[in-house]
């Protein structure tokens, strides 16, 4: 199969690339762009390792083709950084001690930019049904939990 | 927020600077904007994707393997399997020592072949092409009919049983019997007694016998195996991989390929979780696949390859009878433990026959253990390993007799918890240990309160169990060197898969009393980094703490040294503050660090580089116990279970660092959540596994888990640095049980097997 051309934003910079057209978003993130900091767990969309927003939504890079990405906008766990200050969710995981092997950090951080873009100011039951597609193995979430709640202004 | 994590606020009167306060993590910057690298993140220049074949049948003989047509498929590199490898010094009765099956494969997923290709894509579609012929044989898959005599064998017969990486995880000497005589499924035995188990047992008003499950458990750390290997051509092997035990790899590949230590560069990448799982795995077949090639091979597991053949924690039966006084007294235990073991022997037998009588003063013990192979994935460790198992009997147990007999749960516990100099099951004392302060904290926790208020609302129950660990002992080193500016940087050869290396810049900031910016911790590789054990058995801390506190106070003494030469004073009259050397009463007698660093090191320098050195060796370890508590909600018509609120009690010792500490007894405790209500691998009458995946193997997710409240308590192990005790263990251990006993205290009948999962929970209420 031939490749196919696509354009698309990632981290507020345009691209047009020729990808081959089995590769999934992920893929093409981590191995064409060599941004390396959206993890592949599972691969199956289980565990929300590879999560990315695309286009306001968060999604499962490892579920979604390459081509589908055509005309995107697409934000990682690389768009964050502004200016090189950390996101106040970056900040807030590394303060309250939500990152551990920091192997799922990337799309946990994602996830709670997403949920908080939806809901400012969530309540507990907010960010338990926000997080619930992003597994973390190492915290049993009750820091990460602090983390949204911190990275919202809210008190623990 | 529902529940409050509580710290042990120390910040106000601790004597410390640095250690015991809650610290950011050293390398928390990298993780959260994705700039560590982790072994799938790094690329070598013509590196190979390796792809593996694994057995679809769980027990088989391989009667050809047929690479041609995979070795025709364009893009293919390379097809390997056992007949093209060199003759290495295998060992078939161990997992360690086999790359590829030859001649029967013992489990489901076992590697018969890989495909090298610059493109994984294609790797993968060769191997389809590989032709395989097996003849199938019986799959023995239940451990306790592969006991029977006559039952048919799951594999030849085995010998040389190496158990050094079990080791790792508990040292402690205990003579484990290798099965001997007729052809038999049970790889080793164990027997521990004290005193006269029937003579107590009549002493007792309370006998309860039951018999326990735990089902086959996976550490599904979220970062499958990885590893990278190369092989140059002076014979020297480089491995970059995500292991818990950079020297363990080290010295494995160099026992089975026959490679000097010397020659052997094993670089720890970045760990996406281990607990146990990730020693020693996929790098001895990437190595063998790079010599082959002689160019950088990258071999990851995907998430199905690493449930089906990596090395989870075994599924356990515990037949138990305990025996309780009127009074409260346990008089009297015996226990029969059986652990599958799965195709190779490795299964932690041992620290459940030592934990199932462990906890509790008993005179009058019987315990015997078993390891059965059976034709399924070979065990390996999970964060404490063996030890949730065993808890999960005995901790049931406590309960029922205390129901029985109307006592207090936590009372009970209490007037038969091992203190100081108590004997283990084996027969070794105890050293100093914090389990009564642990459920003294325990029954202040909140969610232990809620007790009386639950009372009496139906399908609401509170239970709690405790749980230990030994943990592991080996030696340590570290090395805490100046720099020309003035900042301090300490290496050690210890993965850092806790946080560790952030406790080490404390514990060099802290002797040094300079500010934690000044220090950085850096894990070398086998070649640069000074010796360290596995980074498993909760021990890094314990021993490579102490030996990182050793070097700093090394390099102290060099700068004193240098600074009392200068000063004309003596060492004695000198201290350190603020990144500066002072001669006490005298402000002008200054030297900065950074001063200090140029006059060792710049061109024509009069001094020698100030570099501290640590080394420590010890044979007495630091137990550490937690207790826990749940409150939990059932819904009669589905079963389901609601955890309401979770409360853990640890004892740390000290804690080095509490945001870490904290973080280690929630991950472990909700792990032992997961194998409470969860998590179990399920395998068919043919030994495959049905659920290989994580959807269909369920974690906890952030909708089964409240927030976790947070309670460390404080008995300063005798020889760890500042006190620190093992951490990591612990936390895992109870869970189950304590699920368990706030179920039945829901429900009012008891689920005998973990997970509890609704099913369980409607068989038990005669529901289904
Ligand atoms: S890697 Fe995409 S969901 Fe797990
Ligand atoms: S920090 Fe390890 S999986 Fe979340």
């Amino acid at each position: 199969m031939g490749k196919v051309n696509i354009s698309f934003t990632i981290n507020g910079s345009s691209h047009q690339i020729d990808v081959e057209p089995q590769w999934t978003l992920l893929e093409m993130v981590r191995e064409q762009l060599h941004l390396t900091g959206t993890k592949e767990g599972c691969g199956t969309g289980d565990c929300g390792a590879c999560s990315m927003i695309v286009d306001g939504r968060l999604i499962t890079s490892c579920c979604m083709l390459a081509p589908q990405a055509d005309g995107s906008d697409v934000t990682t766990v690389e768009g964050l950084l502004a200016n090189g200050d950390l996101h106040p969710v970056q900040q807030a995981f590394i303060e309250t001690g939500g990152v551990q092997c920091g192997f799922c950090t990337p799309g946990m951080i994602m996830a709670t930019k997403a949920l908080l873009d939806r809901t400012p100011k969530p309540t507990l039951d907010d960010i338990r049904e926000g997080l619930a597609g992003n597994l973390c193995r190492c915290t049993g979430y009750t820091k990460i939990y602090e983390a949204v709640m911190t990275a919202s202004g809210q008190e623990i | 927020m529902a529940q409050e994590t509580k710290t042990r606020d120390k910040a106000g009167d601790s004597e410390y600077t640095a250690v015991g306060k809650p610290t950011i993590r050293i390398e928390g910057v990298g993780k959260v904007t994705g700039q560590t690298k982790f072994a799938d993140d790094l690329t070598f220049p013509h590196m190979l994707h390796a792809k593996v074949l694994g057995s679809p049948h769980a027990h088989a003989r391989v009667k050809s393997v047929d690479t041609a047509d995979a070795r025709q498929h364009p893009g293919v590199e390379a097809v390997i399997a056992a007949a093209d490898l060199p003759a290495y010094k295998m060992n078939p009765s161990n997992r360690r020592g086999v790359i590829f099956a030859v001649d029967e494969v013992l489990f489901q997923g076992q590697p018969i072949a890989a495909v090298l290709a610059s493109d994984p894509h294609v790797a993968e579609e060769a191997l389809a092409l590989i032709k395989v012929e097996y003849e199938p044989l019986t799959a023995v898959t239940d451990p306790i009919s592969a006991m029977e005599d006559g039952s048919p064998l799951v594999r030849s017969a085995i010998s040389d049983v190496d158990r050094s990486e079990e080791k790792g995880h508990v040292t402690i000497d205990v003579e484990q019997e290798e099965a001997e005589g007729a052809p038999s499924n049970i790889a080793s035995k164990i027997n521990f007694s004290r005193g006269d188990v029937e003579a107590g047992f009549a002493e007792a008003d309370c006998v309860v016998e039951q018999t326990w499950r735990s089902a086959m458990v996976h550490q599904s750390y979220i970062e499958p195996h990885a590893t990278i290997a190369d092989f140059d051509n002076s014979g020297e092997l480089s491995v970059w991989t995500s292991t818990q035990a950079p020297f363990y790899v080290r010295d494995e590949l160099c026992q089975t390929l026959g490679i000097h230590e010397s020659k052997i560069r094993v670089t720890a990448t970045e760990v996406g979780g281990g607990f146990g799982g990730k020693i020693f795995l996929t790098e001895l077949i990437t190595a063998a696949l790079a010599i082959v090639v002689k160019r950088p091979v990258k071999y990851i597991m995907s998430r199905k390859e690493d449930m089906l053949a990596a090395t989870p924690a075994p599924f356990a039966q515990v037949e138990l009878k305990t025996g309780m006084k009127a009074d409260g007294t346990l008089v009297a235990l015996k226990a029969r433990l059986i652990y599958d073991s799965g195709a190779f022997p490795g299964a932690p037998v041992m620290p459940g026959c030592l934990f199932v009588g462990g906890y509790y003063k008993c005179p009058n013990l019987h315990i015997e253990g078993f390891e059965v192979l059976t034709n399924k994935v070979s065990v390996g460790a999970l964060r404490a390993p063996g030890a949730h198992n065993a808890t999960h009997a005995i901790e049931s147990h406590m309960d029922i007799m205390a129901r029985e007999l109307g006592l207090d749960p936590l009372e009970a516990r209490m007037k038969n918890a091992v203190e100081e100099g108590d004997p283990l099951p084996s027969g070794q004392p105890y050293p100093r240990i914090g389990l009564k302060d642990c459920l003294r904290a325990i029954s202040e926790s909140d969610v232990w309160k809620r007790r009386r208020e639950v009372e009496g609302q139906a399908n609401r129950g509170v239970g709690v169990a405790i749980g230990g660990w030994i943990g592991g002992l080996q030696p340590a080193s570290a090395i805490v060197g100046l720099n020309g500016d003035g900042t301090i940087d300490v290496t050690v050869g210890s993965a850092d898969i806790s946080g560790t290396n952030t406790s080490f810049q404390q514990i060099a900031a802290e002797v040094l009393n300079v500010p934690l910016s000044s220090v950085n911790v850096t894990t070398g590789d086998t070649k640069t980094a000074p010796y360290a054990g596995m980074s498993a058995g909760s021990k890094t801390t314990y021993t490579v703490g102490k030996a990182v506190k050793l070097a700093a106070e090394d390099a102290k003494r060099q700068m004193l040294d240098i600074a009392a030469q200068r000063f004309e004073a003596s060492p004695d009259e000198l201290s350190v503050a603020d990144g500066k050397v002072h001669l006490d009463g005298d402000d002008d007698k200054v030297l900065t660090f950074a001063r200090l660093g140029k006059m060792t090191t710049n061109f024509g320098a009069r001094f020698a580089p100030v570099v501290g050195r640590g080394t420590m060796s010890t044979r007495k370890s630091a137990p550490g116990f937690s207790a826990q508590a749940a409150e939990v909600e059932i819904d009669p018509d589905t079963g389901a279970i609601t955890v309401l609120g979770y409360a853990i009690v640890q004892d740390a010792g000290f804690a080095i660092n509490p945001l870490s500490v904290e973080g280690q007894m929630q991950g472990g405790a909700s792990q032992g959540l997961g194998i409470a209500l969860s998590e179990e691998m399920k395998f068919d009458e043919e030994g495959r596994l049905l659920n290989a995946n994580l959807l269909d193997y369920r974690l906890p997710t952030t909708r089964d888990l409240p927030p976790i409240e947070t309670i460390i308590v404080e008995v300063p192990s005798e020889e760890g640095p500042y006190g620190a005790r093992i951490i990591g263990e612990p936390s895992i251990v109870p869970g189950g049980a304590t699920i368990a006993n706030a179920v039945a205290d829901a429900i009012g009948v008891r689920v005998t097997d973990i997970p509890i999962t609704p099913e369980r929970v409607l068989r038990a209420l005669g529901k289904l």
